[in-house]
C-alpha cells in the first residue's frame, strides 16, 4: 500500500472533514485494503468510521429493523431473532467470505464493495471501469460476468445482501454532506447500469449510515451457486420474498445477483406471481420471464440454466 | 530533518519522503495528545495519524507491546517482523487463505486484513499464545494426536479458527466445522485430519478406516 | 544383504509425526520466519508486459528511498527481453517492507513492447508471435510408434476417439518460495523453503563465488513445494547478491502474486486419443497426438521428467500397436517445473476417460476392461480390492441413469509410479547418557521425513521414536539427494537402517554387551565413558526398490440444473512397498487425493489473451480445494515389505481426476473431457449453456 494518513471519525460531520477530496473512510477494510495493496485506489487518509454513534447497533423494531452501516456481516448472521424474521438476509449475510471476513466486515462496505472482475482487480490492467478505454471481459475471460446490463463495462454485481435487502424492499440512509438521503436498493445501484465507472449510486463522501427493513410479514429466502462448496463467489446469487397464504404468493420480489451490474428485478415477473399458487411450474415460469432481455457473453451462457434452477428454488423455498 | 522510523534507525526526511506520495490531506489536526491508552479512540479521535509512524499499543498474549507502525503497517507484518511472532504466516496477504488468522477478542480475524494501529484496544491472541504454563491447549493437543498437519504452514491458522469455534459452540458439527473453516487453506491435503482433529477436541471420538493389507495375504 | 526387521513395533505404526508440537504452537521456524540481527527484506520488480525489449532501468529514485540500502539489477543489466507478464527485472532490499515497496514503485524502465501470444493454440498459428527468436513456438514433434497402429484400428470392432483438455497447474505451496541469508566473515548461512539444500548451496555457492565449504544451507522446516522448490531460483540469487551488496542480511520471499506467476506449474496437455479393441475387449490400437504449454519452456520436452509436456502414451495399459506423436508449444508465460508426479496425471486423465468411453461402446464394466489390459499384477488386485471396498457393482450404472436432477455416478483409474532410493549418508551420535542424535541432509516438506527416520531407529535399536533427536535440513549433515520424485524415503530409510545398525554394533563393542537393545541400551551406553559413539552410515541395496502402481474410485454427485460436482467419496487402494510410517503415509494419500480434486474441478491458470496478464495470480480465482469440498476417504495401502522402502508420495495424486472425470461422465451421460470440471462445462456438455431452454 501507499502511505496514508489515518484519524478516526466521532460524528458523520467530521468524518466528512476528515475524508476530503483524497480520502476513504475504513470500516471493515476487507475491500479497502485489498484494493490498495493492489494499488488501484491510493487514499490519502483512512478514516475510521467504527465509532460513529449507533454505526454498528442492529436495531429491532415492530415496523422496521434499522441496520447500522457499520453492523458487521457476523453480528447478521449470527442474530437469531433476525433469522427468524428475515432469513434471506441472514443467509445471504451467511455466505459472505469466511468466518474471518464476516468478523470484520460491514453492512455498509458490502453494499458499497467494488466489483470483483479480474481485469478490475488486475494492478497492471487499466480497464474501462478504471477509466481506460477498453472493457477487456467483453472479448476475453467472462464466464463470471453479466447476463443483463446497459453497460459498455459488464462487470457484475457481487454483494450477497443487496440482493437479500432488495428482494425486501428495505432502504438504505445516504449520509451525504449534511443530508441524510434515503434510497431503495436499486437506486443504490441504478447509475451503476450504464455508468462504466459506477460501482453503485455513491458520490465521493457518500457513507452508508443504515439500512431500515420494513416489517411486512414476509417470508424470505436467499440461495447462491458458487463453482467450491465455501468461500467463493456466487456464480449466480438469488433472493426471493413474499407473503404466502393458502399456498399462494403475493407481495412477490425475485431477485438476482452476479447477473447484472445491479441487484437484478423484473417487474413482470413480480407482477405474474401475485396471487398464483407457489409451486414448481409457477416457479419455472417465473424464471424463464426473468431470462427476458438476458445477453449472455461468449463464456456466461451457463448462467442462464443456474438463474432458471436458483429462481425455481428460492421461490420453492418460500413454501417450505 | 532525520527522524527514526519504525525499526528504530535513523532516515533522512522520511517525512518528507512520505509526504511526496502525495498523502497529507488538507485537514487541521485537533488533539496533540501523545499519550496512548486504552481509552484511545476517544483521546485520539479526529487526531490525524502518519503517515510516517506512530506510537501504538498492542495486547497480545496477554501483555501490553509499545510499537512503531506506519498506518499502513498489517497486524500480521506488526506481530511478525516487531513483536518476533511468527506463528501467524504470511501466505496470500489478500484476506483469501487463513494462515495469518489471529484471535481478536477471541473472534478470528485475517491480520493480514487489519491495520496494526486497529488492533489497539483488543485483545489479540495469537498461536503461541494458546499454550498455559508449557502445556498445549486442547486443540493442539488434537492436532498432534490426530496429525492433523503435514508441512505445518497452515496449522496455526487453522488451530485459531477451531478454537474460537470451540469457545462459541463445544459441540460443532462436521458441518459447523466446515462453516468455522471455509476461509483457511491447506495446500499439503490435511483436511480430514484437521476435521478429525476438531472433533476430538470437542471431546468426539472418530475412528480411522485407513489400513494397511499385506499384498501376500490378499485372497 | 541388509533386510528390515520382521518384528516391527513403531515402522509401520500409527506413531505421532515428532515434529508436530513444534507446528501446532508456532514455534517452528521456517526460511520465512528468520529474523537474524540486521536483516533486510528483499523484494523483486517484476515486467508488467508479456513481451517486451527493457533498455533502461533507473534505480536512483528507488536508492534514495529512507530505509533502502541496496538496489541491483537480474543478472546485473537493464537490457533484456522480457517473455512473460512477472519476469524478474531488478531488486531491492530495505528495513522494512514499506520501504521496499515504495522504492519499487519509484524505478523507471524503459521499455519497446513487443507482440506476445498467451494462448497455446493461437501459439501454434504459423502467424503468431514468436516466443523465441530463433525457434519456431511449435518444437519438432516426437513420434513413438509400435507395431501396425493402422491396420491394427481396422481390424477393431470398437474405436472411439476423444479430446482432452488439461489445463496450467499451479504448484501454489503455502509458503512462497524464498530465502533468508545471512553473511558473517566465516561463512554464508542460507535458510531456504527448498526441496533440495545440496543443490542450493551450490547455486548460492556459484552465484556469490565462494567456495561451498563456506555456504552452509538450512531448511529444518519449510512450507510446501510439490516440485517446484528443487534449485535455487533466480529469487535466490537476487536475495544472495543484496545480501552480498547490503553486506547485510536479507529475507526475500515471494508474494502469491511473485509465486502464481514466475516459480512453475504443470504444462496443459491438448490430448488427441483414438482407442480400439476388440469385441472382448482386448485394446489393439491406440494413437494420441498431444502438445501442450511449458510456458516459455519449450522445447526438450521429456517423458516423465522435469516438466516437459509430453506424457507416457499409452498410460498404463497393455496396447501392443500404438503411435504417439507429441510437442511442445512456447507462450509467453511462466515456464513449467516438475509438479508431483510429471505428467502422469494428465497421462492418466486422457487415458483413462476415452477407456471409460470404449467400455461404454462396448457395453462392458468399466473395471472389466481394465482388468482385462492391465499388465500389472498388482494393480490388477489394486482394482479388485478397490472394487470391493468402494461398492462398484452395486453403485454402477448405466451412464446417465439416475432419475432426477442430482445425478450419481462413479469412476476409477489407475497409477504407475517409480519412486526408489539412491545414495544417502547418514550420521549417529550416541552419547554415554543413551541419549541419541541421527543427523542426515535430507528434507521433511510435510511429509514426515523426520518421524519416519525416528520409528526406524526407534525400532532397530528398540527404543522409543521420542528417544531419538532427528536432526535434518543442514548441509552440516551427510549428504542426501533433493525431495523429489517420491524418493527421500526409500533413499533416507537404507541409510538411517545402516548408520543406527553400525552405531548398535559399535556400541554392543564398546560396551562388551552382546545385545544393547531396548531395556540394556542406557546400561550399555554408561559404559562408553566420556566421549560419544558416532558413525557413518550410508544408502544399502536391498532396503528399497522402486515401481508402485495405485488405483482410485470416485464417486460424485452432480447437479445437473446447476452443473455443480461435489465428490461423495474417494477410495485409493496404494502400494508402497514397506510402509515406514503408516500415519504419515495416509497423509500423503489424503494430500495427493485433494490436490488431484483441485486439478479435476477448481484449478487452471487464466491467461488474458489481450494484455498477456495472469488473470487470477491469487487464491481469489486459483482456486485451491477447502474443507467443505471434502469427500470421504477410503484408502488402503498393500504393503509388500520384501520389496523395502518406495515413495508414494506422488502416485497417490495421479489418478484422482481422471476417476472423479469418470465418475461425472458415468453420472450425466455425457462427458466433460476438458479439466477442471467446472459448472460451466458440465452444462455446456449438457447443452444448457445457451439462452434457449
Amino acid at each position: 500500500m501507499k502511505p496514508f494518513q489515518y484519524a478516526t471519525a466521532t460524528s458523520a460531520a467530521s468524518a466528512r472533514e476528515l475524508i476530503g477530496d483524497n480520502g476513504a473512510y475504513l470500516a471493515g477494510g476487507n475491500d479497502l485494503l485489498g484494493l490498495m495493496k493492489e494499488q488501484i485506489l491510493n487514499p490519502a487518509i483512512l478514516v475510521n468510521v467504527k465509532s460513529l454513534p449507533g454505526f454498528g447497533a442492529i436495531q429491532p423494531g415492530w415496523k422496521v429493523w434499522t441496520l447500522g452501516g457499520g453492523v458487521t456481516i457476523a453480528d447478521l448472521e449470527d442474530n437469531a431473532e433476525l433469522a427468524k424474521l428475515f432469513p434471506g438476509v441472514q443467509q445471504a449475510a451467511a455466505e459472505v467470505g469466511s468466518r474471518q471476513i464476516r468478523n470484520l466486515a460491514t453492512l455498509g462496505g458490502n453494499l458499497s464493495q467494488h466489483s470483483r472482475c479480474w481485469y478490475y482487480r488486475q494492478r497492471d490492467v487499466l480497464c474501462l471501469k478504471k477509466g481506460g478505454d477498453t472493457c477487456y471481459a467483453r472479448h476475453g475471460e467472462n464466464k463470471y460476468h453479466s447476463l443483463f446490463t446497459g453497460n459498455t463495462c459488464i462487470s457484475p454485481l457481487v454483494s450477497n445482501l443487496a440482493v437479500a435487502l432488495a428482494a425486501l424492499s428495505a432502504t438504505a440512509i445516504i449520509q451525504r454532506g449534511t443530508q441524510q438521503l434515503p434510497v431503495s436498493i436499486p437506486e443504490l445501484y441504478a447509475k451503476a447500469w450504464d455508468n462504466p465507472t459506477a460501482h453503485n449510486s455513491l458520490q465521493p463522501g457518500d457513507l452508508i449510515s443504515q439500512v431500515d427493513i420494513p416489517v411486512q410479514g414476509r417470508r424470505s429466502a436467499y440461495l447462491q451457486v458458487s463453482e467450491k462448496a465455501a468461500f467463493d463467489w456466487a456464480l449466480v446469487s438469488c433472493a426471493a420474498a413474499g407473503r404466502i397464504e393458502a399456498g399462494k404468493i403475493s407481495h412477490a420480489s425475485v431477485v438476482l445477483g452476479a447477473v447484472s451490474p445491479i441487484p437484478y428485478e423484473s417487474a413482470a415477473v413480480h407482477r405474474f406471481l401475485e396471487g398464483k399458487t407457489l409451486d414448481e411450474e409457477t416457479a419455472g415460469k417465473a424464471a424463464d420471464l426473468i431470462l427476458e432481455g438476458a445477453h449472455a457473453q461468449a463464456h456466461n451462457g451457463y448462467k442462464v440454466a443456474i438463474v432458471r434452477a436458483l429462481v425455481r428454488r428460492t421461490l420453492m423455498q418460500l413454501t417450505a | 530533518m532525520s527522524e527514526s522510523n519504525s525499526n528504530g534507525r535513523f532516515s533522512i526526511s522520511r517525512r518528507s519522503f512520505l509526504k511526496s506520495f502525495g498523502t497529507t490531506a488538507a485537514v487541521a489536526a485537533t488533539a496533540q495528545v501523545q499519550a496512548v491508552t486504552s481509552e484511545l479512540e476517544k483521546v485520539n479521535a479526529e487526531k490525524v495519524l502518519g503517515p510516517e509512524a506512530v506510537p501504538i499499543v498492542l495486547r497480545v498474549n496477554g501483555k501490553s507491546l509499545k510499537l512503531q507502525v506506519e498506518p499502513r503497517v498489517t497486524l500480521l507484518e506488526a506481530l511478525r517482523e516487531q513483536v518476533h511472532l511468527t506463528g501467524a504466516k504470511e501466505v496470500c496477504d489478500r484476506q483469501a487463505c487463513g494462515a495469518c488468522t489471529v484471535l481478536l477478542d477471541n473472534k478470528p480475524v485475517y491480520s493480514c486484513g487489519m491495520l496494526a494501529l486497529e488492533a489497539q484496544g483488543h485483545e489479540i491472541t495469537t498461536v503461541e499464545g494458546l499454550a498455559r504454563n508449557g502445556k498445549m491447549s486442547r486443540v493442539q493437543e488434537a492436532f498432534v494426536d490426530e496429525d492433523a498437519l503435514m508441512c505445518g504452514y497452515c496449522t496455526p491458522g487453522f488451530i485459531m479458527s477451531v478454537s474460537a469455534l470451540l469457545k462459541t459452540n463445544p459441540h460443532p458439527t462436521a458441518a459447523d466445522v466446515n462453516h468455522a473453516c471455509s476461509g483457511n487453506y491447506c495446500r499439503c491435503g490435511t483436511y480430514p485430519r484437521i476435521m478429525k482433529a476438531a472433533m476430538k477436541a470437542a471431546g468426539v471420538a472418530t475412528t480411522n478406516t485407513t489400513e494397511v493389507i499385506s499384498y501376500a495375504k490378499l485372497a | 544383504m541388509p533386510s528390515w526387521p520382521e518384528k516391527r513395533t513403531y515402522i509401520g505404526s500409527h506413531a505421532t509425526r515428532v515434529d508436530a508440537p513444534a507446528k501446532v504452537t508456532g514455534a517452528a521456524k521456517y526460511a520465512s520466519d528468520m529474523q537474524p540481527d540486521g536483516c533486510l527484506i528483499g523484494m523483486i520488480l517484476r515486467s508488467k508486459w508479456a513481451k517486451a525489449k527493457i533498455t533502461k532501468i533507473n534505480l536512483d529514485k528507488a536508492r534514495k528511498v529512507p530505509g533502502i540500502k541496496v538496489a541491483v539489477l537480474r543478472d546485473g543489466t537493464a537490457e533484456r527481453t522480457v517473455r512473460y507478464y512477472g519476469e524478474e527485472l531488478a531488486a531491492v532490499a530495505g528495513d522494512s517492507k514499506q520501504a521496499c515497496m515504495d522504492a519499487l514503485s519509484l524505478i523507471e524502465v524503459e521499455a519497446t513492447e513487443l507482440p506476445f501470444v498467451v494462448n497455446v493454440e493461437e501459439a501454434r498459428e504459423e502467424s503468431a508471435p514468436k516466443v523465441w527468436d530463433d525457434a519456431p513456438n511449435v518444437s519438432k514433434p516426437r513420434v513413438k510408434e509400435q507395431g501396425q497402429v493402422d491396420k491394427a484400428f481396422g481390424d477393431c470392432t470398437a474405436v472411439v476417439e476423444g479430446f482432452f483438455t488439461t489445463p496450467v497447474q499451479i504448484h501454489q505451496p503455502l509458503e512462497t518460495h524464498g530465502n533468508t541469508i545471512s553473511w558473517k566473515d566465516d561463512g554464508v548461512t542460507c535458510w531456504a523453503s527448498t526441496q533440495g539444500i545440496s543443490s542450493v548451496r551450490e547455486g548460492l555457492a556459484g552465484n556469490l563465488q565462494l567456495p561451498q565449504s563456506k555456504v552452509r544451507v538450512i531448511s529444518e522446516f519449510m512450507g510446501g513445494g510439490f516440485g517446484s522448490k528443487l534449485g535455487f531460483g533466480v529469487e535466490g540469487g537476487l536475495a544472495a547478491v543484496l545480501s552480498r551488496e547490503a553486506k547485510a542480511p536479507v529475507r526475500l520471499m515471494l508474494t502469491r502474486f511473485d509465486e502464481s506467476l514466475a516459480v512453475g506449474n504443470r504444462p496443459s496437455t491438448y490430448q488427441k486419443i483414438k482407442l480400439g479393441a476388440s469385441a472382448d475387449g482386448k485394446l489393439l490400437a491406440y494413437e494420441l497426438e498431444n502438445y501442450g504449454t511449458a510456458g516459455i519452456g519449450a522445447g526438450g520436452a521429456t517423458e516423465g521428467g522435469s516438466g516437459g509436456v509430453e506424457i507416457p502414451a499409452p498410460y498404463i495399459y497393455h496396447v501392443p500397436n500404438t503411435r504417439a506423436r507429441q510437442y511442445s508449444v512456447a507462450v509467453d508465460a511462466g515456464s513449467s517445473r516438475a509438479f508431483r508426479a510429471p505428467s502422469h496425471p494428465p497421462a492418466s486423465f486422457g487415458m483413462e476417460s476415452i477407456m471409460d468411453e470404449l467400455a461404454v461402446k462396448l457395453n462392458m464394466d468399466p473395471v472389466e476392461l481394465r482388468l482385462k489390459n492391465d499388465p500389472s499384477e498388482v494393480r490388477q488386485r489394486e482394482f479388485q480390492l478397490g472394487a470391493e471396498r468402494f461398492g462398484w457393482k452395486q453403485k454402477y450404472k448405466k451412464p446417465g441413469s439416475s432419475t432426477g436432477p442430482i445425478k450419481t455416478g462413479v469412476g476409477c483409474a489407475g497409477a504407475q509410479w517409480g519412486g526408489g532410493g539412491r545414495g544417502t549418508k547418514a550420521e549417529a551420535v550416541v552419547n554415554p547418557d543413551g541419549s541419541i542424535e541421527v543427523r542426515c541432509g535430507t528434507q521433511d516438506l510435510g511429509t514426515g521425513t523426520k518421524t519416519v527416520i525416528a520409528v526406524i531407529a526407534a525400532d532397530l535399536l528398540g527404543l522409543k521414536p521420542e528417544q531419538i533427536t532427528v536432526r535434518i535440513g543442514d548441509t552440516q549433515y551427510p549428504p542426501s539427494g533433493g525431495s523429489g520424485g517420491s524418493t527421500t524415503a526409500a533413499s533416507v530409510s537404507p541409510a538411517i537402517y545402516d548408520v543406527c545398525t553400525k552405531a548398535l554394533e559399535e556400541v554392543q563393542k564398546q560396551s562388551g554387551i552382546a545385545d544393547a537393545r531396548g531395556a540394556n541400551w542406557a546400561a550399555a551406553c554408561k559404559k562408553l565413558g566420556v566421549n560419544p559413539v558416532v558413525v557413518q552410515g550410508e544408502w544399502q541395496k536391498g532396503l528399497s526398490s522402486s515401481g508402485v502402481g495405485g488405483v482410485q474410485f470416485a464417486e460424485v454427485e452432480v447437479d445437473t440444473d446447476t452443473g455443480f460436482v461435489k465428490v461423495k467419496k474417494i477410495t485409493c487402494v496404494q502400494d508402497g512397498g514397506l510402509i515406514v510410517s503408516k500415519l504419515t503415509a495416509e497423509s500423503q494419500a489424503n494430500g495427493g487425493i485433494i490436490m488431484g480434486m483441485g486439478y479435476a474441478l477448481y484449478e487452471e491458470r487464466v491467461m488474458d489473451k489481450q494484455t498477456g496478464v495472469m488473470l487470477n495470480p491469487n487464491f481469489e480465482t486459483y482456486k485451491l480445494p477447502g474443507l467443505a469440498d471434502m469427500p470421504e476417504f477410503d484408502v488402503v495401502f498393500l504393503e509388500m515389505p520384501e520389496r523395502g522402502v518406495i515413495g508414494i508420495g506422488e502416485p497417490v495424486t495421479i489418478p484422482t481426476a481422471a476417476a472423479i472425470a469418470n465418475a461425472v461422465a458415468n453420472a450425466i451421460g455425457v462427458r466433460v473431457s476438458s479439466l477442471p470440471i467446472t459448472p460451466q462445462k458440465v452444462l455446456a456438455a449438457l447443452g444448457k449453456d445457451k439462452l434457449s431452454a
